[in-house]
């Protein structure tokens, strides 16, 4: 059993007539690494960027450590690293990296070899493949200090063995105290790096807990993420 | 910690500016714009300048007019369509790129990233001055005069148009999805000012005093070595109610409703603002030939003058007399009695079809329940008009104004190289040292 360091309640979040969030709850523990999973369109980066305040929920409440966290506290407690994007495109990764670590106060040394970053570091952000820069963007997320890291989709892009590493070292930064919330989209991935699970389709919670207490919900003996998530779906 | 932060920030700011091709482009065009009306001003102001023109002309000749003003024209140009695409890229890409949903996260407040933004801006503003500065000192070694007040009063003014150019560019970059629609809104407003410009020539009463507060019309007062605090007051709120629309609305955790109110509120209290400011009425002449003064003596006398002064002036906008009369009296009377009330009757914007009206032509001046209707547009004839209705004697007036004028016959040594080929390369060469940092 985790001591939740953030709950998150009731959370619901439309387009225009399109709802793409309804009454979304669940927990994360404090040092746990908790999987967002579902299809894509379940709502997963939708359910991330409201938690950390770069779009507007329609209702919900967000708790930290017990207390409700205003928008404008949100950067304090937790960092959110999206994806699929390409900040500061024209600086080099040395840059950027020195930016963050400069902001910091945080040496990413030990970023350097697990996340191959020597070898991209004098190149410019723009003309990095979809997997260097995946690499790039997980060292600015780990370079930040904050208890709670919510990375979207950190292995998309990344091959067998930068997956496994990526997995390594997120693994680490957990058994170090830093509690992670991550989506991602491939199951098998999701089985081997995560503590527990929440899993969304069509923007609502369907289910939550470790995988024996998925397995349970879904009345399977024995099974994969896979077959779980395709029993109560 | 907190000032680290956003000394960090300013520096992010500054490799951003420099990584951006629209600000390269920027000094590389305003070099050219700068150094093609400093060669034909200065052609010109030789001309002028030179013996077998009318004896009177070289006399009244001003650096102000006659070399600086045309020279920073290019700045007027490059602040409507270059430098808002520098203020547009430095929102918009980090927006398109997704890196502004980290900029957002990172430690410091919305207020000051986007102040580190402004003053980045600003920064960009005053490098791009660098071909207008050189300007300014070929014209001095050339041995031409340079007043040192008129000269800051009009880099005042482009400063505050620059620092007004670049607000509402961010503003509309933070506003609009992408970078292309900003461009769109950023030129719409400005042609939408110049629209304004057109619509309140000769109109007087409220469409004229907001028009006399578009970026071009602020500008031209600082042209003409006129210091209006209004238009200081006017520029710099408007300039910050734009950087304030930015932060509204790049705060992407707002709903749009929240937003939108949030942004009524600001317009709503910088109106307020605007209005109040706009109310301040003082203003320093710092040309150095007084063109925007009457002399000591009539100002004494005019100032003295507590009650209402009415002038109703039945002249289109289109025509030159109308022209005369703003920018040699009424310009100078506004400044002079503070109960002054200006109708514009004409009522076509022509002339061509008023022939037939017997009062197109005239003008009526009514003070104390007195009227007299004259024809003139002379400054001396004006006055005596006035005088005449306030009973005041009319003073003796000197005919040497105590303005030399500094006719200048030289030519443009050197500029074509400097501006053409040196600026140029210059420029190139810092942009290329700028992408190996």
């Amino acid at each position: 059993m985790w001591d939740n360091v953030l709950t998150v309640e009731g959370l619901t979040k439309t387009f225009g007539r399109r709802r793409v969030l309804s009454d979304v709850s669940f927990n994360v523990g404090t040092g746990e690494v908790l999987g967002l999973i579902g299809p894509n369109g379940a709502g997963k980066t939708t359910v991330l960027e409201c938690i950390a305040g770069l779009l507007p929920s329609d209702s919900g409440t967000i708790a930290y450590r017990g207390d409700r966290l205003s928008v404008n506290r949100r950067k304090d407690a937790l960092f959110y690293l999206p994806d699929g994007i390409l900040p500061w495109a024209q600086q080099t990764v040395r840059w950027v990296l020195t930016f963050f670590e400069k902001l910091y106060s945080r040496s990413p040394q030990k970023l350097i070899a697990p996340l191959r970053l020597e070898e991209v570091a004098r190149s410019r952000v723009a003309t990095l493949s979809k997997g260097e820069r995946k690499r790039v963007l997980l060292a600015l997320g780990l370079l930040t200090p904050h208890p709670l890291l919510l990375l979207d989709e950190p292995f998309d892009g990344l091959d067998l063995r930068q997956t496994r590493d990526v997995m390594s070292l997120l693994r680490s930064e957990s058994a170090a105290g830093r509690t992670l919330f991550v989506s991602i989209h491939q199951l098998v991935d999701a089985e081997k790096v995560c503590d527990r699970l929440v899993l969304l389709n069509a923007g609502k919670r369907v289910a939550e807990g470790t995988l024996t207490e998925l397995r349970a919900q879904a009345n399977l003996q024995d099974g994969g993420l896979e077959e779980i998530f395709l029993a109560l779906t | 910690m907190r000032s680290l932060s956003f000394v960090r920030l300013v520096a992010k700011e500054l490799r951003e500016l420099f990584a951006s091709r629209a600000f390269w482009l920027l000094l590389l065009f305003v070099g050219l714009l700068a150094g093609h009306g400093f060669i034909t001003a200065v052609g010109l102001y030789a001309e002028m300048s030179g013996s077998g023109g009318p004896a009177a002309l070289p006399q009244g000749l001003t650096s102000l007019d006659g070399v600086l003003v045309p020279t920073w024209g290019a700045y007027d140009l490059a602040a409507t369509l270059l430098f808002p695409f520098v203020a547009i890229r430095m929102v918009s890409s980090e927006k398109e790129s997704g890196a502004l949903k980290l900029l957002l996260q990172l430690p410091g407040t919305l207020v000051s990233k986007v102040t580190a933004k402004a003053l980045v801006l600003l920064f960009a503003w005053i490098v791009s001055w660098v071909p207008g500065v050189i300007a300014i000192v070929l014209w001095r070694s050339y041995g031409g005069h340079v007043y040192t007040p008129e000269t800051l009063n009009l880099l005042l003014g482009h400063l505050l148009r620059g620092s007004l150019s670049g607000g509402l560019a961010v503003a509309a970059a933070a506003v609009a999805e992408s970078a292309a629609s900003a461009a769109i809104i950023t030129l719409a407003f400005t042609v939408g000012t110049w629209a304004l410009d057109f619509v309140a020539a000769g109109r007087g009463g409220f469409v004229q005093q907001l028009a006399s507060y578009t970026p071009t019309a602020a500008l031209r007062s600082f042209e003409q070595g006129l210091l209006r605090w209004n238009a200081v007051v006017v520029f710099v709120l408007l300039s910050c109610a734009a950087f304030g629309v930015a932060v509204i609305w790049l705060n992407t955790g707002r709903t749009i409703r929240s937003r939108l109110l949030s942004t009524l509120v600001l317009l709503i209290v910088t109106v307020g603002a605007v209005w109040v400011g706009a109310g301040v009425r003082a203003s320093w002449d710092v040309s150095e030939n007084r063109r925007n003064s009457f002399s000591a003596v009539d100002e004494a006398l005019l100032r003295g003058i507590d009650q209402p002064l009415k002038i109703t002036v039945f002249l289109s906008p289109e025509d030159p007399r109308l022209t005369d009369f703003e920018q040699n009296v009424l310009r100078k009377l506004r400044r002079s009695i503070s109960k002054l009330e200006v109708d514009y009757a004409a009522a076509s914007r022509t002339g061509l079809f008023e022939g037939a009206d017997e009062h197109y032509g005239e003008i009526w001046y009514e003070l104390g329940g007195q009227k007299i209707v004259d024809r003139s547009t002379i400054e001396e004839v004006v006055l005596e008009q006035i005088y005449k209705l306030a009973g005041v004697n009319v003073p003796e007036r000197s005919t040497d104004d105590g303005f030399p004028g500094y006719p200048l016959a030289t030519q443009p040594k050197h500029a074509a190289a400097i501006f053409y080929v040196i600026w140029p390369l210059l420029v190139c060469v810092a942009w290329w040292v700028s992408r190996k940092l």
